[in-house]
């Protein structure tokens, strides 16, 4: 995700993480912070056990409003917004025509009857303005992502209407004047609440979030917050080649809907044939992670290849996610081939943490 | 950057002092700030003969994997067993309780060609 020459967006929130001491890296085109002196295992803990805030301003918005921006969004995405209303937020898949990959994973919030505002990943806004159109409005506002057993506990001291937002809920609220929008949407596994916030008042409102006692966890922390809660990330358990069935994800595929959906014949020939390979989880014998684009092998024999892993602090083991062919039950042991060296592991059930919301 | 003075540095950011029975290694303290949190370490097999710049352990964090290379022929003659459970102490005290394998050198000066301390503080302020 090295953005190479090219010239690195800036967070609203950027000068308030440098004052935390974050260290800043380019991600999706941007400048994030990665950790702030406490350090990612701690950082982690900190949103298991209490709350913790992150910057995800780096995520796009693209507005879509209009009479015509539901029957838009529906011909263009797998999951079905009939199956929700205003106020409410949606997981959903952009598909390739031809083979059904993901080209993006998105979340939708339905903010009110004409307008929803289209969450792509960092470096695929273009791809989805392409799709549905609307305006790029990541500009105008900064999104913070405030998780953990007691965030919606903190967050009622600094915005009580924002911390009452339901599960997969989209409110409007006002902070100090200004036109906010709260989802109860995350990505930690955790129970929690997504703040966007004008550009203008963000520095006050995340340094509110911050003296409230919430700690500021950067995006490696995310990364292994996600990879616990086995949430797939673009460019690793979904892209090219790879479909929602692989990616278990047949949930956010709307069959039925009356236009259908651009990828939807690809992947019917995939659903009758049976996806040849399946998301799987590993888990290490010992401490030592998997890691992206590691061969996995049963009785000797390649069987599949890790798309993301990482140290899980809450297990004390290495963890990975991994595209596998055939059938594998949790409980299956498999040897990981770590750059030469095969470590033992076991084929585990998803998520990894489970915190059953 | 804490940069002990007594110490000797290498280019790759580790540490070597002359011990009694044999020369101490590890990471300095700007090596375990880059890396952050360390989470695995691969420490090389006592008996093992190695020559200058030869990689012989492996150090990972939470976001990238690093090689330790040898600064001196020798044989490793003792490995911190610790780290195998608390690959932290890296972090939090790299040039004390982290240190990661004692080395039997062959020649009688073999802290020579390293870096002196004000050399490295150049490297890494540089």
């Amino acid at each position: 995700m090295s953005a190479g020459a090219e010239t690195l967006r800036l967070s609203p929130l950027d000068a308030a993480h440098r004052a935390l001491g974050a260290k800043m890296v380019p991600f999706g085109g941007w400048e994030m912070p990665l950790s702030y002196p406490k350090g990612t295992i701690a950082e982690h803990m900190s949103c298991r056990s209490g709350a913790a805030a992150f910057d995800v301003s780096h995520l796009g918005t693209v507005r879509v409003q209009g009479p015509g921006a539901l029957s838009t969004l529906q011909s263009a995405f797998t999951n079905d917004l009939g199956k929700i209303s205003p106020g409410r937020a949606q997981y959903t898949h952009l598909l390739d025509d031809a083979d059904g990959s993901v080209l993006d994973d998105i979340i939708v919030w339905w903010v009110s009857d004409e307008r929803f505002d289209v969450m792509p990943n960092a470096s695929n806004t273009t791809r989805v303005r392409a799709a549905v159109g609307g305006a790029d409005v990541t500009a105008e506002r900064a999104v913070i992502a405030l998780a953990g057993p007691s965030a919606r506990v903190k967050l009622a001291g600094v915005a009580p209407a924002a911390a009452a937002v339901g599960r997969f809920r989209v409110e409007t609220f006002i902070w100090r004047g200004a036109t906010c929008l709260a989802a109860g949407t995350g990505y930690t596994g955790e129970d929690g609440v997504e703040c966007a916030v004008p550009s203008g008042i963000a520095r006050e409102f995340w340094d509110a979030v911050v003296d409230t006692g919430f700690t500021p966890a950067g995006l490696g922390a995310r990364d292994t917050l996600r990879l616990e809660a086995a949430l797939p990330l673009h460019g690793h358990e979904l892209g090219p080649g790879i479909t929602p069935l692989q990616a278990g994800l047949g949930w956010v595929v709307a069959w039925d809907k009356p236009d259908g959906f651009p990828g939807r014949a690809a992947l019917e020939r995939e659903r009758e044939a049976g996806p040849r390979r399946r998301l799987a989880g590993i888990v290490s014998d010992g401490r030592q992670p998997p890691r992206a684009g590691a061969e996995v092998l049963a009785g000797g024999s390649s069987i599949g290849e890790v798309t993301s892993g990482n140290f899980s602090p809450v297990l004390g083991r290495g963890i990975g996610l991994a595209l596998l062919e055939g059938t594998h039950p949790p409980g299956t042991a498999v040897e990981v081939d770590v750059r030469g060296r095969r470590i033992p592991a076991t084929v585990s059930a998803l998520p990894f943490v489970d915190k059953k919301l | 950057m804490n940069v002990p003075e007594h110490l000797r540095y290498t280019s790759d950011h580790e540490w070597a002092r002359g011990d009694s029975d044999g020369v101490r290694i590890g990471i300095t303290d700007y090596a375990q700030d880059s890396l952050g949190d360390v989470v695995f370490v691969q420490l090389p097999t006592p008996g093992r003969r190695v020559t200058a710049g030869e990689s012989i352990a492996e150090v990972e964090s939470t976001k990238s994997v690093s090689d330790i290379y040898a600064p001196i022929d020798g044989i490793v003659s003792e490995v911190n067993q610790e780290l195998t459970d608390a690959p932290q102490r890296l972090n939090e005290d790299p040039y004390g309780e982290g240190w990661l394998c004692v080395i039997a050198p062959d020649g009688d000066s073999p802290l020579a060609p390293l870096m002196d301390a004000d050399s490295y503080r150049g490297l890494i302020e540089g």
